[in-house]
This record gives structure tokens, sequence and C-alpha cells, in this order.
């Protein structure tokens, strides 16, 4: 029964995200140069999300998943745009002067 | 209605399949707002007029809880899912159950961490920088304060229907979303308390 | 608050607007309360979820707002007619040319858009309505609503005055401190929450509830604007929720997001609006290239040259209406580098734009042109558009922006633009798709009257304003004196205004003609049409299609008519059909209080209805509606009497 409820899958993927937090919080606790940092978060935050979403929102199940792939990958791609558009605009476009 | 039984209950109908597939185009919209609010607040960062920067307000120990009840939710949410699908009634509503207190924890800490900031003078009102953190943590509390609603609905079609075609696809829409909110917060934790630290 | 602030007072056109609202609602209740006509209002129009009567009613809601929009153009153009002119005073100038491009953009373009999508698509693909009825229902609910509590604004209140991007710090409240703006964040919020749910609606339609053999690649074009189209949506819309959002806590609630001081960041608005406003703009413009497309292919007897590169190329700008939006603020003053990029890729979307206008020509050449109305706005659409497209690439120049920016250039250009590209698009397929809702023709005569005065006369009021905004006149003036030497090309602009206004009443003038008039001219095919819309009768049955189509190519009707490969191959089955709900039209209102409540800061009462839209949305979770079958008799006598008099 206990197996059969807690899937070694998602024990897994749950204990994966839980050290992928821990490696992330390093970041507070470390002397770590702002690179690294961003480094470290970015892919901590990237295997995280994709823990989510392959692990437990099953994204590759549905008989449309070349329509939702394709939509999470525009989604992404806009939200790349907007938030580095954003700032490239309003901060780092500023830069030159 | 034909109901196809060689697909989990919650794709059975072709009903359920189009309501999944535009949960996902939600989601990917979903994913643009967010990322307008996260635009916003790294523009605004050093926008802190004269009131409190990141460093001087965030703190690490609610943000902890926070993330980890989070995680767990969003654990024990697809461990519904998944008794769910071995048809497991039961099991599926203590997870589900359990999801959802943890939903209200989280958003009682994120409650009491607002308090203390306004507390500190650090409010909506006071600079660029605080307004941007503000919408952005609200926006995704009040996302949560709607699923804790939403779920409950669900939570009583599924005690008083059990499980149909109806009722799993409603729970897994909302898993999805559940576990989306999760996502939004494991980049919050990252890139607004995270990089605050560096 | 006294009911003198609450009520605009003192101008004497306002007042006649109050008497004449008043006077058409109350003709309106008593029209309907002598004729008993209440249940049937109810019953077969405000809960209704066909997506054909959705669809009408986004078209009518769109012609009474450019009516409106119309009105205040006409009012700016006389205003500005000659110099040192009086008719208006400068707040009211303020207010009417933000109202004007507000309404024109949001509650006119953009409801004529989805208004066409609703009544075609489902029809092009062989379904038998969109993915989500009742949400199509809510989404044009919310639309009406926003649109109504933004047209509110003129006579409670005052209306914004900011421009239609409302650039902050303008609108803030220090700058604009009547509610006008508070009506702008939330009228739009609500309307814009409608369009991002059509957009859902649509794509999930047009990927899942295809007929069988309808591959992507064989989708009729119009279909494929539209898919596009939402795709943009979906992304684009979002980050207009925000912005307002941002833009109402701004105003409401104090926070500092666009303040001058603080820490705000007030071009932060600038760019936010952008994001969302410049792929805004391909949302209205990719449907109008879908409807040139049918239409031009329909009247040249040719199917469309390039199917595939004008999909492309839809793509292409889909992904480029992206990457863009700095290109309308290069004199912010960020650096060369952030101007450069945004002008390359600005310049880019002529690429695919090109693409587009060479295939349409090519389709044309060879072919055995007819010229119905439909066609001639297709026709003129090209060569005008690309005057538009031209003089873009003109302003996407950022060094030369600096000499064009905010000027009349630039708004000759957006007109040129969006009035051969959305208005005539939207008008051509107003009369290539009308006899199928309706079972006649627009009258053919008139309406290329008013085509020719149309076209005629747009180039009579927006190309004087080229030359304008290059002699130095700003937009947004509301005078200028006669030393400037603006006034003879000012005067001709304005009396084209009144001609180009003509041939619009005309179109008015035609609809209710025809109505009366018009032959019911009940032929399934009245244009010898290509696509699958053309084999069902007219009007259109409510459940579209008595027997779902098989599709072989992208012109299937056309390969029925020349090859003989049949359309219907089933027996007729009982049909399952949405029923009517009431919730969508009750959260209209709903929301419509609560934006009230809103714009007015009463917070009681906006929580109350805010707390009203969220019980509703509850009940209709636990709702248990399976819609209902129609019965195999009934299909076969409602299609023997709509095809039964022509055959």
């Amino acid at each position: 029964m206990v197996k059969q409820l807690f899937p070694i899958k998602h024990v897994m993927g749950y204990l994966l995200s839980l050290i992928l937090t821990f490696i992330a919080l390093s970041v507070a606790y470390y002397d770590l140069s702002y690179a690294t940092g961003m480094g470290i978060l970015s892919i901590t935050a990237i295997i995280q999300a994709s823990v989510q979403l392959f692990l437990f929102m099953h994204v590759g199940e549905s008989s449309d998943k070349h329509a939702v792939y394709i939509n999470i990958i525009y989604a992404i791609f806009v939200a790349l745009i907007i938030v580095f558009g954003t700032l490239f605009t309003m901060i780092w476009g500023h830069a030159g002067h | 209605m034909k109901v196809d039984t060689s697909l989990p209950l919650e794709y059975s109908t072709e009903e359920n399949r189009l309501k999944i597939f535009g949960f996902w185009l939600f989601l990917g919209a979903e994913i643009a707002l967010f990322s307008m609010l996260f635009g916003t607040y790294f523009t605004l960062l050093n926008g802190t007029g004269n009131g409190p920067t990141a460093q001087e307000i965030f703190e690490l120990k609610p943000v902890i809880v926070e993330t980890l009840v989070l995680l767990t939710s969003s654990f024990t949410c697809g461990l519904a899912v998944h008794s769910m699908r071995l048809n497991f009634k039961k099991p599926m509503m203590t997870f589900f159950i359990i999801t959802m207190c943890l939903g209200l924890v989280f958003l009682g800490v994120e409650i009491l961490e607002f308090v203390t900031y306004i507390g500190e003078g650090a409010t909506m009102q006071t600079s660029g920088f605080l307004s941007s953190l503000f919408m952005l943590l609200g926006t995704h509390g009040a996302h949560v304060t709607f699923g804790l609603f939403w779920g409950l609905c669900i939570l009583i079609q599924v005690v008083r229907e059990g499980f149909t075609a109806r009722t799993a696809n409603k729970f897994f829409i909302y898993s999805l979303y559940w576990h989306f909110l999760d996502v939004v917060w494991i980049f919050i934790f990252s890139f607004v308390y995270l990089k605050g630290m560096i | 608050m006294k009911w003198d602030e609450f009520f605009v007072t003192g101008d004497p056109l306002i007042y006649g607007a109050m008497v004449s609202i008043v006077v058409v609602s109350l003709a309106i209740l008593i029209t309907l309360a002598v004729t008993k006509r209440f249940g049937w209002l109810w019953n077969e129009w405000l809960t209704t979820v066909d997506h054909k009567r959705i669809g009408i009613m986004y078209i009518l809601a769109a012609l009474l707002m450019l009516f409106r929009g119309g009105v205040d153009a006409l009012m700016m153009r006389l205003q500005l007619a000659t110099p040192d002119m009086t008719f208006l005073a400068s707040q009211h100038y303020n207010e009417v040319f933000s109202t004007h491009g507000t309404i024109m953009i949001l509650f006119m373009a953009m409801p004529f858009v989805l208004g066409m999508m609703n009544i075609v698509v489902p029809l092009q693909i062989g379904a038998r309505d969109v993915a989500f009825p009742v949400l199509n229902a809510i989404s044009f609910w919310l639309f009406f609503a926003g649109a109504m509590l933004f047209n509110l604004s003129f006579i409670i209140g005052g209306s914004p005055d900011a421009g239609w991007s409302a650039y902050f710090p303008l609108a803030s409240n220090e700058f604009s401190a009547s509610v006008g703006h508070n009506y702008y964040s939330i009228a739009l919020q609500l309307s814009g929450l409608g369009t991002l749910m059509t957009g859902i609606n649509f794509i999930v339609t047009i990927i899942k509830m295809r007929a069988p053999g309808m591959k992507l690649w064989k989708m009729p074009m119009f279909t494929w604007a539209t898919l596009i189209t939402c795709i943009i949506i979906l992304f684009a819309f979002p980050a207009f929720t925000v912005a307002l959002a941002q833009m109402m806590f701004d105003r409401l609630f104090g926070t500092q997001f666009f303040s001058m001081s603080n820490g705000g960041m007030d071009m932060l608005w600038a760019n936010n609006f952008w994001i969302w406003g410049h792929p805004e703009v391909y949302i209205v413009i990719l449907p109008a290239f879908g409807i040139f497309s049918d239409v031009i292919s329909t009247f040249a007897r040719r199917n469309i040259y390039g199917y595939k590169s004008m999909v492309f190329s839809m793509f292409a700008i889909s992904i480029l209406s992206f990457l863009v939006w700095a290109h309308h603020f290069y004199t912010m003053g960020h650096s060369a580098a952030v101007n450069n990029v945004f002008s390359i890729a600005t310049m880019a979307i002529a690429v695919p734009t090109g693409i587009k206008i060479f295939n349409w020509l090519f389709t044309l050449y060879k072919g055995k042109i007819v010229f119905p109305t439909a066609m001639l706005y297709s026709l003129a659409f090209i060569p005008i558009f690309t005057i538009g497209g031209v003089t873009g690439v003109m302003l996407a120049m950022a060094s030369a922006d600096y000499q064009y920016h905010n000027t009349m250039f630039l708004v000759a250009h957006f007109h040129y633009v969006l009035i051969p590209g959305t208005v005539f698009g939207m008008l051509a397929g107003v009369y290539y798709w009308f006899p199928k809702i309706f079972g006649f023709r627009l009258n053919e005569k008139i309406g290329k009257i008013s085509f020719w005065l149309i076209a005629i006369f747009f180039n009579v009021t927006f190309l004087p304003l080229f030359y304008l905004g290059l002699d130095g006149m700003a937009r947004r003036m509301y005078t200028y004196s006669e030393a400037t030497g603006y006034g003879p090309l000012n005067l001709v602009s304005s009396i084209g205004a009144i001609f180009l206004a003509t041939g619009f009443a005309l179109i008015f003038y035609n609809v209710i003609y025809s109505m009366l008039k018009s032959p019911r001219d009940l032929h399934a095919d009245p244009w010898d049409g290509r696509t699958l819309e053309w084999s069902i009768p007219s009007p259109a049955p409510f459940y579209n299609f008595a027997v779902t189509p098989t599709v072989q190519s992208e012109e299937p009707l056309w390969d029925y008519k020349k090859k003989g490969i049949p359309i219907y191959r089933d027996k007729i089955k009982p049909i399952h059909m949405p029923s009517n709900s009431g919730k969508p039209v009750i959260m209209g209102v709903l929301f419509f209080l609560w934006g009230f409540c809103m714009v007015f800061s009463w917070w009681i009462p906006s929580i109350i209805f805010g707390a009203a839209v969220f019980i509703v949305m509850a009940t209709r979770s636990f709702e248990r509606d399976d819609g209902y079958h129609v019965p195999v008799d009934e299909v076969i006598a409602t299609e023997n009497m709509l095809r039964g008099e022509n055959q």
C-alpha cells in the first residue's frame, strides 16, 4: 500500500527538489561572487522547474504534447524577452551615458 | 458522451482533453504575466528612494519555511493525482487536504512576513522597489488564496460524486495550477530573496 | 462627493450627449416593452452561447463604438480645420483624442476582429461551436462591460485625458486629477481579460476541433491568421494586465511604480504598455490579412499563391512583434545600442509583410478577377497599406525618428496602416460573410459608392498629415496659429474627413436598406467560394453542420465543385449542443458594477460586487450541464427549410 501511494519517482523528485533548495540556499551563506551565485541559482531554479513540469505536471503525457511544448517554449521565449528586454531598455541601455 | 477507457479518467472525454489543453495555454499566459512582474521588480530593484533596501528587510527564516511548505504541498498534490489514478478515494482526499492545509500555512507565513515588513515601515507606498516587491509576492499569494477556495469547491465535489470524468478532470487541472504556483515560487525564492543575499 | 462633481458639467456638447443617451435608452426600453421582446432578448441573445450570435453582438458593439470614435474624430478635425479655432477647449480636446484612440483600438478594432473570428472560424474548420462556448460568452460580456464602463466616463466623472497610451507622469493623480484614468485602467482591464480568454478559446478550437482530414496545413488562411493572432493575444495580453494593474495601484492605492520620486520610474509605464502595445498592432492586423487572403483568392478565382510562405510570414510577424516595442520611445534617451537593436528588429518586420503583399499580387496575376465590394476593399488595401508600411520603415530608423516622433507624420502613418489594414479588412469581411449569417447580401451599389468615398477621402484626409508632420506639426496640439502655415493642409484634411464620415454613414444606411429591401437570397454559395463555410445553408443553422464534413485539401468546396470530391459522407446523427447560460451576462453586470465602484474608490460596494463575481464562478463550478441533443428529425427539417427555397 505504502509503495503504491508513494511511487518512487515522486519521492525521488521531492528529495531532489529539497536538495536543490539547499544548494540554492548556500549562496546566502557562502561568500560567492555575484556571477557564481547567479549561476548556481539559475541552474537550480531551472532544474527545479523541470522537476515540477515533467514529473508532477506530466507535461508529455497528453495527445497534444507537441502543442503544449510549443506553448511552453513560446511562453519562456516571451518571458525572457520581457525580463531581459525591459532591463536592457530601462537599465543597461543607459550604461553608455 | 464518448468515454475512452484506455486513458486516465481525467482525459477520458473530448471535453476533458479540451479543458486540459486550454489550461496549459492559460499557464503559458501566466508565465508571461509573472515575467512582467519579475521584469518590473528587477528594473525597480534599486529604486528604493528613502525606503529600506532588499538587504535590509529580507529575512531568510520565514522564506525557507514558505519554500519547504510549498514544495511539500506540491509533492502531496502530485501524490493525490497518483492516488486518483489508482482510484484510491480516501488517500487521494487525505493528500488533497494536506496540500490545502500546507497552502494555508504558506499563506499564513507570507502574511506574517508582510506584517513584519509593514511594521518596519516598508509598505507598498514607500518606494518603487517595495511596490514591485509587494505586487510580485501579492500576485503569487492571491493565486494561492484563489487556489484554496477553488480546491475547496473541488474537494466538496469529489466527496459528493467520487471520481468521475468531470471531477477527475477538475482535480487534474487544479494540480497543474498548484504545481505551477510552486514553479513561480521557486523563481521568487531564487531571484527575489536569494539573489538579494549573494 | 457632490452631484456636480459626479456628473460632468458645464459643456453643452456633453449635456446634449447625456440627453441623447437617456432618450435612446428609453426608446429601446419602450420598444422592447411595447413589442414584448424582453423574453426574446434574454433567451435568444443575452444568454446565448452560439458563436455566431456572440460574433454578431461583437460586431454590433464595434459599429456602435465606430460611431462614438468617429464622432470624436470629426470633433478633432473640426477643431483643427482652421487656425485658432475655439470649438473645443484644450482640456476637452485632450479628452477627445484620448478616448478616440482608446475606443478605436480596444473597443472598435478588437471586437470587430473578435467578432469576425467568432462568426467565421468554426464554420471554416467544420466545428459545431468553439471549444468553450460559455467561456466565449463570458469573454464577450467582459468586453462589453469594459466598453460600457469606459464610455460612461464622459458623462460621469470625466474622461481620460493623457492620450490613448496614457503616459506617466501625465496620467498620474498629480497631473490627471479626475477619475478618467481610473476608468481607463479598470475598463481596459476587464475587456483585456475577456480578450485573453477568447485567445485561449480559439487556439483550443483550432488545434483540437478541426474537421476530419483538415490537417494544419489545410486550414483556410483566415483560420491560420486567427490561430497566430490568438497566440500573440495569449502572450501579449498578460503584459497589459500587469501594466494596467500597476497603473491602477499607482492611482488608487498610492504605489510608486511610475512616480517621479521615491524610486519609481515614469518611463517604465511606456515600456510595460508597449510590450503589449506593439503586439496588439499585429493582433488587429493579422486577422485582416487573413480576410484579404480569403477574399482575394475567392474573387480572383485562384488558390492563394504561396500558401506556406503566407503562414511562415505570419509566424515570423508573431515572433518579431514581441521584439520591437521600444521603437515607440526612441527619444526617451537610452543609448544608441538599444535604439539600434529595436530599429533593426522593426525593419525586419517589413520582410514578412512584404512577402505577403507579393503573394496577394501573385494571386491576382492571371486570375479571373471579379469586383464585388469585398474585393474592392481588398484591392484598395494593397497600395494604401504599402504607403503605411513604407512610412513605418521610415519611422523605424531611430535617428530619423527624432524628427518624426510625435508629429502628425506618425499620426498619418498609423492611420495608413490601421484603416486600410484593419478597417478595410473587417469591412471586406462584413460584405463577404454577411449572406452566410443573415441570408441576404448587402446592397452592392450602395456598398460600392461608400467604398469609393472611403477609399478616396481616406487619402484626402490623411495624406496631408504626412506633410504637416514633416513641417513640424506636433500631434495632440489642440490648436495652432496662422503663422505656422498649417492652415491650408489641415483644412483639406478636415474636408476629407467629412466625406470619409459620409462613406461610413452609407455603410450604416446600407445595412438598414438591405435589411428592408435586399432579396432573400438563400443560396449557400453566393460568391462561388472555396472553403467549408460556403457548403452549408445561408443563413447558417445554429448547429452549423448537419453532418461532420471530411476534408482533403485547403479548398474542400472548390474540390467538390470541380472534381466532385464529396464533403459530407456520413448520415445525419443527433447533434450535441451546449445549453444557453445566464451566468456570463450576470458576471458581466457584476464586473461592470465592481469596476464602477473601484473607479470612485467606493471600497465596500466594490468588495461586495467582487465577491459576487467569485460566487457566480463557484456556482458555475458546481453546475451540471451536459448540453442537449438536437434530434435527427429537427436537423432534417431545418436543412430542408433553409435549402428548400433555392434548390
